[in-house]
C-alpha cells in the first residue's frame, strides 16, 4: 500500500473513533463532524510522525497540540467550548493496548510461580504502565495547549489577539 | 479578582438580582456543568462571568462531590451570602457544557433578568442524550476502528463491534435497573471480555489479542483522567486528586471484569 494511501485510511478510520465518541459523550448533533476532523487530523499527524521514526510520545504530543490548537479557530467558528470536540479527537490516541499489557501484567505479578520463572514480568509491567500514564498526560497537555501557550483564560479572548 | 472589579456595571443598569436567589442559581450551574465533564477552570470562568455581570464578586470551592459558593455585592459590600450544594451523579454530557456556555456569554450580551436566565437553564437540563441505539452502533463502530488502527485484521474489527456493542448494551440496561455504576462497569467489561475472548479461544483473524485490548476502549474514563490532568495544570489540587482516584477505580473495576472473563475461558498464554 503506498504511502499516501495508508495516511488516508488511518485518518478515516480515526475520524470515526473519534464521531463514536463524541456520541457516547453527548457532543451536540451540530458539531459531531468536528470532532471527527480533529481526531482525523490528530491521529494523521501522529501516524506521519511515527513512519518517519519519531518516539511514540512526541508523536503523540504534536497530535494533541493540533488538535488543541486547531480546537480554538473551530470553536469560534461554531460557538462551542472546545472541549466538546477535543476531548474526544484526543481519544483516538488513548493508550489502550499499553493500559491492556499493563493490566495483564498486573493479573502475572499476582501468580508466584510464574514471576519466579521469568521475573521481567515486573519490569514490562512498569513499563507498560509508565508509559500508559505518559501518554495520557501528553493528552490533556494537547488539550489545554491553548491556553497554556497564551496565557489567556477564555477560548474566545484567544482567538480576538491572534485574529 | 482585579479584572472583574474594574468591569462590573452600576447597579441603575441591571435589574436588581437579590443575592441569596444569585447564589442558588450559581451553585445549580456550577453543579451541573462539574457532572457533565467540565473542569475546574472552565466552571470558574462561566460562573465568574455570571456574577460579575449582577454585580457580586465572588470565591468559589469546588469539590468532587459538592461545591462552596461565597458571593459579595460590589455596591453594598455588607450584602453576602455563602452557600453550599451536594453534586448529583457524574455523567459525561458535553450537550449541557456547550448551552450553559452559550448561555453566560448571552447573560452579559443581551442583558437578560434573573427570570429568564433561571428559566433558560431549567431548559438545558433537561437536553436529552443521543439515543440509545445511536450510541450503540457509535461505540461499536469507534472499538472496531480503533482495533483495525492497532493493525488488527478484518475479522478482528468485527469481533470487537459485537464485543463493544452487547458490553454498552449491557451497561445501560444495568444501569436501568440502579445498580451501583461500578457494578455496571463490572458486568459490562465482563461481557465485553466474553465475546472478544471467542477470538482467542476459536484463533479468528491474525491477532486475537488486538480485538480483547481494543473492545474494552468505551469503558475507558477518559474524560476524568484528562480533566485530572488539566486541574493539576491549572492548580486545581482537591480536584485533580479525587477525579484521579475516580478514574483509577474505574479502570481497577474494567481489569476486574476482563480478569474475569479471562480466567473463565482459559487463556493461560495471553
Amino acid at each position: 500500500m503506498s504511502f499516501t494511501l495508508s495516511i488516508l485510511k488511518d485518518v478515516s478510520f480515526a475520524f470515526v473513533v473519534a464521531v463514536g465518541f463524541a456520541i457516547l459523550f453527548n457532543t451536540p448533533r451540530r458539531v459531531l463532524y468536528v470532532a471527527g476532523v480533529l481526531g482525523g487530523l490528530g491521529h494523521g499527524v501522529r501516524f506521519i510522525m511515527l513512519q518517519y521514526g519519531i518516539g511514540l510520545i512526541p508523536a503523540t504530543l504534536s497530535g494533541a497540540v493540533c488538535i488543541g490548537l486547531l480546537g480554538i479557530i473551530f470553536s469560534h467558528r461554531v460557538h462551542t467550548p472546545p472541549v466538546v470536540f477535543t476531548m474526544p479527537a484526543c481519544i483516538t490516541m488513548i493508550p489502550g493496548l499499553y493500559a491492556y499489557r499493563a493490566m495483564l501484567g498486573c493479573i502475572r505479578i499476582t501468580d508466584l510461580g510464574l514471576l519466579r520463572q521469568d521475573a521481567t514480568v515486573v519490569t514490562i509491567t512498569a513499563h507498560y504502565f509508565v508509559l500508559t500514564a505518559s501518554l495520557l498526560f501528553t493528552l490533556a497537555i494537547g488539550i489545554c495547549s491553548g491556553a497554556l501557550l497564551f496565557r489567556k483564560r477564555s477560548p474566545k479572548s484567544i482567538f480576538r489577539r491572534i485574529f | 479578582m482585579e479584572n472583574i472589579i474594574t468591569t462590573f456595571p452600576s447597579e441603575e443598569e441591571h435589574a436588581s438580582a437579590p443575592a441569596c436567589r444569585v447564589a442558588d442559581l450559581l451553585l445549580d450551574i456550577g453543579t451541573v456543568l462539574l457532572v457533565s465533564g467540565a473542569h475546574c477552570g472552565r466552571i470558574t470562568r462561566n460562573i465568574e462571568r455570571i456574577a460579575a455581570h449582577w454585580g457580586y464578586q465572588m470565591e468559589l470551592f469546588i469539590t468532587f462531590t459538592g461545591m462552596m459558593v461565597s458571593i459579595k455585592n460590589i455596591a453594598h459590600p455588607s450584602e453576602r451570602v455563602a452557600r453550599f450544594r451536594h453534586c448529583p451523579l457524574h455523567g459525561v454530557h458535553f450537550g449541557i457544557l456547550t448551552e450553559v456556555s452559550l448561555l453566560t456569554w448571552k447573560v452579559a450580551e443581551e442583558n437578560l433578568p434573573i427570570d429568564e436566565v433561571e428559566k433558560r437553564f431549567a431548559a438545558i437540563k433537561k437536553i436529552p442524550h443521543h439515543s440509545r441505539w445511536l450510541v450503540l452502533l457509535g461505540i461499536g463502530s469507534a472499538c472496531a476502528c480503533l482495533c483495525i488502527l492497532a493493525e488488527g485484521s478484518r475479522a478482528n474489527a468485527c469481533m470487537a463491534f459485537l464485543a463493544a456493542f452487547t458490553g454498552m448494551f449491557v451497561r445501560q440496561e444495568v444501569l436501568k435497573l440502579r445498580f451501583n455504576p461500578m457494578i455496571a462497569f463490572i458486568a459490562a467489561s465482563f461481557t465485553t471480555g466474553m465475546i472478544a475472548g471467542i477470538d482467542m479461544v476459536w484463533h479468528i483473524g491474525s491477532s486475537p489479542e488486538k480485538t480483547l485490548a481494543t473492545s474494552v476502549l468505551y469503558l475507558i474514563p477518559g474524560v476524568p483522567l484528562i480533566n485530572c490532568a488539566i486541574d493539576l495544570i491549572e492548580g486545581h489540587i482537591p480536584t485533580a486528586i479525587s477525579r484521579g482516584i475516580y478514574g483509577g477505580f474505574i479502570l481497577l473495576c474494567i481489569a476486574v471484569g476482563m480478569s474475569l472473563s479471562i480466567l473463565l475461558l482459559g487463556i493461560h498464554n495471553f
